[in-house]
């Protein structure tokens, strides 16, 4: 091995005793009520791969701190039961100590990356070691290599894409050689293959360097490759198994409130049980040829059918889109030669990796950005001539960072803040107020300090805040990211009802099955152009140019597509697939 | 003063040093287009920082306006005044909760928010205070290197902090108070005891660092205005001479509000915060 | 817009250790107190203007032309003011307060100049770990480079708030003064939360990066002095030698003002 991560590994090392050992784990935050971790056991072996999977608030992020020992010494608060790291107990070292041991990387990789290069970053961890600068740069070139980011020294971290700094972020934990690696969310706001990128190196520091890896994770598609997925819900340990066997395990997953594999849950709906269940595309193509099922042509072109017939439902174009380019004020070109219309109802995904210019495209429908050529037309009228404030009417705009826009001290006076500058009555406006707040399912919230709130919390006051203004259109920015299943099942719902109810959508996203089951037509961006736009079924039959974008269709829209019929849904297939008696 | 080298130990205290700079520095870099003596001062609402985040984050507050203000000097006006401009905002964020223990007896409420009258009379009186010695540290010095009087200095700059933090401070603290609160932010909850000096005699100094501050602002004001016609500086003395007189007098002032900081206490705030978290930090 | 003064240039001056810098930095503001007499104080600005030059570094002179010129203008009105000597030369003003007051002036803006060239052919890295050896506690240092970094990160999140609320029918550019600066208070509060709010990620971030594990620490970034510097500080110091020498034998000074 060139490349050697880890110093004293080998000769004496005692076989039997675990990386990690967890025994009774309760820890409560100062002023929490309720116990964020509340009776953890965990053993973990050396060279383990293991999933930590749960929705929001079961004390996941909690129990990656634990690990070298932030709780309990940097938070105050109540702690019990016994955290031991290769034998050693955390309450009898510094965070420092153990951070040699033990490498974390939090979920906000914006929030810990510090330094204004990218060597310098990797550098920090080793410096603070104490590492000799030889040895420094060894471990610096080394590292990057492993994270594919080689040529970036000098780069500025704020420059680099989401998937590159999450990169990043692993990396300067690398640099420190742990022997035990947590990573908590890593891939919340990567597009697909940014995800992909994460989890290779994850498998490869397992596979080369026997690192044990412990990774936070509530996308089922991204867990295939561990050995062990431990469920947490309200601080407990509900399930500890190996990982195919809770992936089969299609009911536990759903109560658990976390999105089973789409494959697995077709064939488990068709009446397999649990030991039979297929996990990815590839097995479910060779089980579903092996029973000689088949895909009934018939009610597929009904649902082709539904489609087109939804398409003409729509109304006039709303926002008209022609030769639209934007260059920033750096030069950069984010945006070249784009066409798009939006008609009135339409529920539109504009998809693209991280940095593609999705964003930079829908800021043009409400203003906030200005085409450097070509127009943009709402409502007939240029976006240009009518300006931000009176767009705002028409057109809403939901940011990615709820936090962005919250700054009142309660929901309803933030939810008002639209209509009260508009200057609307009083009377108006509490009605306003009333509305969007029962359309986001937040009545009886008035009253609370929106900073108190979760972030699916947070993510509907935002919207209600924007609806309140009764825009005609209403652009979603990521408006799932940061939650857990439930919460972007929930948030959609709403989204979905919005449009039923009248409303245009258009949501940015690279979430695939948000956009495989709720969004009608999709836009496909890539280095600033609309590469591909449609109907969603037709634009998720192109699997090779998605991959092209960085994107991946959700697996059960692969096995469909595998068997030459497009599903978007685990219900459409379940639909559309017949047992072969027919 | 023990606290403000003590702090450092704590990284939540070093990261807040940073913040607290940051958001001071780029909120004060587009008002520099806002000038009133240009080059020297401008109009600076963003001077509502030093207040409450030296209430809320204790030292970490005083070093962060310190350092938040040398950075704004970093974008256009860097020169030795700035060595000034870092005292005088050290001192914006120092005394705000430096002074606040000395107007509350133990056991009474003295959580910095503005929840009674007399917490609101208190923030008043304190920032009023600030300002002057911010305006005595930063007009002496100035004064001192020949850059400019004292007079025109101080007055200006005692207004400007005194506006920002009247007029903005109690809205700015009643937004961010209990938010600083839920995420244990306070200064009183990451620093322990023993790293904080006791009050050594706390309304003595209190009375010491008025005489320093207000005193010293009157004086300078005055000797500023009325009596350099006559020639108050020795005649022997070369160019500059008159304004080293000025600089002679003030020093009694400046060091009558170091050693009042120093009788000052801060560990019964810390104190008062952990008897009213229940239970002490495992550390 | 990059808010930062850096300019990205292959000079000498660039190359130079950042120590040696500092010691120039000081060096011109000693220069520049040293002389109150106007034409004394025009070679030292000219002197260093022609470093700068050097430095390539007077691109952004543009940048704070406004500061300088307000300076100027002023500082010498302020003096003719406050400042007293024994030729009249129009109403009250004599002619060695105005004298003095363009000489403060010159002061001030060599001493900017010097300043901007400083942190214009310097990098924020160099400008802490040159701290760092020079003996400034390291956590201090730490505090000055983040917040350094942290200032267009605010502004960025600033911006991005500002979109948000303008969508939201904010609009910024309307009405007088004070109605402006009522409108941004509301867009300003996220900022300061959010900010304030990753205090402890960020912490929490920095010690399981080993952040004060260790008491003592090494370094990455690798600071050298050169021959080059050795030049260039023992130059220097000649030069602030000469000068000390003539102050103090009596030239440049500036006779019959007082304040």
């Amino acid at each position: 091995m060139v490349f050697r991560l880890f110093f004293g590994c080998g000769e004496g090392d005692d076989i039997a005793e675990p990386a990690i050992s967890i025994r009774g784990l309760a820890y409560r935050y100062r002023g929490q009520e309720k116990p964020a971790l509340d009776g953890v056991d965990l053993d973990v072996a050396e060279g383990e791969f293991v999933v930590v999977m749960g929705p929001s608030g079961a004390g996941k992020s909690t129990l990656c701190t634990t690990l070298n020992g932030l709780v309990p010494h940097f938070f105050r608060g109540r702690i019990d039961g016994e955290v031991e790291i290769r034998g050693r107990s955390t309450r009898d070292g510094k965070v420092g100590e153990f951070a040699r041991e033990v490498g974390l990387v939090f979920q906000d990789f914006e929030a810990q990356l510090f330094s204004t290069n990218v060597a310098l970053e990797v550098a920090f961890g080793p410096e603070n070691f104490s590492v000799e600068r030889g040895e420094m740069k060894r471990r610096v070139e080394g590292v990057l290599g492993r994270v594919r980011l080689e040529g970036f020294e000098g780069r500025q971290p704020a420059t680099l894409s989401g998937g590159q700094k999450q990169r990043l972020a692993i990396a300067s934990v690398l640099a420190i050689e742990p022997r035990i690696l947590c990573l908590d969310e890593p891939t919340t706001d990567l597009d697909p293959v940014g995800k992909l990128g994460v989890f290779e190196i994850a498998s490869e520091l397992k596979e080369r360097d026997d690192v044990t890896l412990i990774v936070v994770e509530h996308e089922t598609e991204e867990t295939l490759e561990a050995d062990r997925i431990v469920i947490l819900r309200e601080g407990r340990v509900v399930t500890d198994r190996p990982a195919r066997e809770v992936l089969r395990d299609v009911e536990l997953l759903q109560e658990s409130r976390i999105m089973p594999l789409g494959v697995a849950r077709f064939f488990h709906e068709m009446g397999l049980w649990q030991g039979q269940l297929p996990l990815t595309p590839a097995e479910g193509l060779r089980e579903f040829r092996q029973r000689g099922w088949q895909i009934d042509a018939g009610r597929h072109r009904e649902l082709v059918a539904e489609d087109a017939e939804r398409e003409e439902g729509y109304g006039e174009a709303l926002i008209e889109v022609e030769g639209l380019s934007h260059r920033y004020p750096n030069g950069v070109v984010a945006l070249e030669g784009v066409d798009l219309a939006v008609r009135r109802g339409e529920f539109l995904a504009v998809l693209g990796q991280n940095g593609s210019g999705k964003t930079t495209l829908v800021k043009h429908f409400n203003g906030l950005l200005e085409p450097t050529e070509g127009s943009v037309r709402v409502e007939g009228k240029t976006t240009t001539e009518q300006g931000i404030r009176t767009l705002g009417q028409t057109v809403g705009y939901v940011f990615q960072n709820p936090d962005h826009q919250i700054f009142s001290d309660t929901v309803s006076d933030e939810v008002a803040f639209g209509p009260k500058i508009r200057g609307l009555e009083e009377a108006e406006v509490e009605e306003r107020v009333k509305e969007a707040l029962a359309a986001v399912g937040l009545t009886g919230y008035e009253e609370e300090d929106p900073f108190g709130l979760t972030k699916g919390e947070r993510q509907r006051v935002a919207v209600a805040s924007v609806l309140a203004v009764r825009p005609e259109v209403l652009i979603l920015d990521e408006p799932t990211t940061g939650l857990d299943y439930a919460e972007q099942r929930s948030m959609m719902d709403l989204v979905r009802r919005l449009n039923e109810s009248g409303s245009t959508i258009i949501v940015v996203t690279h979430t695939m099955w948000v956009v495989a089951e709720y969004a009608h037509r999709a836009a496909v961006v890539r280095d600033g152009r609309v590469v591909l736009s449609g109907v969603v079924r037709e634009v998720f039959a192109e699997e090779e140019r998605l991959r092209d974008a960085s994107l991946r269709p959700p697996h059960i829209v692969s096995l469909g597509n595998a068997l030459g019929h497009t599903v978007l849904s685990v219900d459409e297939m379940l639909r559309v697939a017949g047992k072969g008696e027919r | 003063m023990k606290e403000i080298f003590t702090m450092w130990r704590h990284t939540q205290m070093v990261v807040l040093v940073a913040l607290t700079a940051a958001i001071y520095a780029a909120t004060l870099i587009p008002t520099q287009f806002l000038p009133i003596i240009p080059g020297f001062t401008n109009i600076r609402p963003a001077n509502v920082f030093p207040f409450v985040f030296g209430l809320l984050f204790g030292p970490a507050g005083a070093w962060g306006s310190a350092i938040g203000n040398l950075i704004n000097d970093f974008f256009g006006t860097l020169g030795p005044g700035s060595i000034g401009g870092f005292i005088g905002n050290f001192f914006l964020g120092f005394l705000p909760y430096k002074m606040w223990g000395a107007f509350f007896r133990r056991g009474e409420d003295m959580e910095p928010n503005l929840s009674s009258g007399k917490k609101v009379v208190v923030f008043i009186a304190i920032t009023v205070l600030a300002s002057a010695v911010c305006a005595v540290w930063i007009a002496w010095l100035n004064d001192f290197l020949g850059l400019l009087p004292f007079a025109a200095l101080a007055s200006v700059i005692t207004l400007n902090n005194l506006l920002a933090g009247v007029v903005l401070g109690p809205i700015l603290l009643l937004v961010l108070y209990p938010r600083v609160k839920r995420w244990g932010l306070l200064w009183t909850e990451i620093m322990v005891p023993d790293e904080v000096p006791a009050a050594g005699a706390a309304f003595l100094g209190n009375v010491l660092v008025w005489a320093g501050g207000i005193g010293g602002l009157i004086v300078g004001l005055v000797l500023g205005l009325g009596f350099y016609d006559q020639g108050l500086a020795a005649a022997g003395f070369a160019t500059g001479a008159a304004g080293l007189a000025l600089g002679l007098i003030m020093i009694p002032f400046l060091a009558l509000i170091v050693i009042g900081s120093l009788m000052l206490g801060g560990r019964e705030q810390v104190e008062a915060a952990e008897e009213d978290a229940g239970h002490s930090r495992v550390r | 817009m990059d808010p930062f003064l850096y300019l990205d240039r292959d000079t000498f001056v660039h190359r130079l250790d950042p120590r040696t810098k500092m010691f120039l930095l000081v060096g011109a503001f000693v220069l520049a107190f040293l002389f109150l007499n106007p034409l004394y104080g025009l070679v030292v600005l000219a002197a260093v203007l022609a470093f700068g030059a050097l430095a390539r570094s007077l691109s952004n002179l543009g940048r704070i032309r406004f500061i300088l010129v307000a300076i100027a203008l002023v500082t010498t009105a302020l003096w003719c003011i406050f400042a007293s000597g024994e030729t009249p030369l129009f109403l009250f003003v004599e002619l060695e307060a105005l004298l003095y007051g363009i000489g403060v002036a010159l002061r001030i803006s060599t001493t900017i100049i010097a300043g901007m060239i400083f942190l214009s052919t310097t990098r924020n890295e160099e400008i802490t770990t040159g701290l760092v050896k020079l003996g400034i506690p390291y956590r201090f240092a730490f505090a000055v480079s983040t917040a350094l970094r942290l200032v267009p990160a605010v502004a960025t999140t600033g911006a991005t708030i500002g979109q948000a609320q303008r969508s939201r029918g904010l609009d910024l550019d309307e009405g007088g003064v004070l109605e402006r600066v009522r409108k941004r208070v509301p867009l300003l509060i996220p900022v300061f939360v959010s900010t304030i709010r990753s205090t402890n990620i960020f912490s929490m971030a920095l010690e399981s990066k080993g952040f004060g594990a260790s008491p003592t620490r090494s370094y990455f970034l690798h600071l050298e002095m050169t021959r080059r510097d050795a030049i260039v500080l023992v130059v220097v110091a000649l030069l602030l030698a000469v000068a000390l020498y003539l102050r103090f034998a009596g030239y440049g000074g500036l006779e019959g003002v007082t304040r």
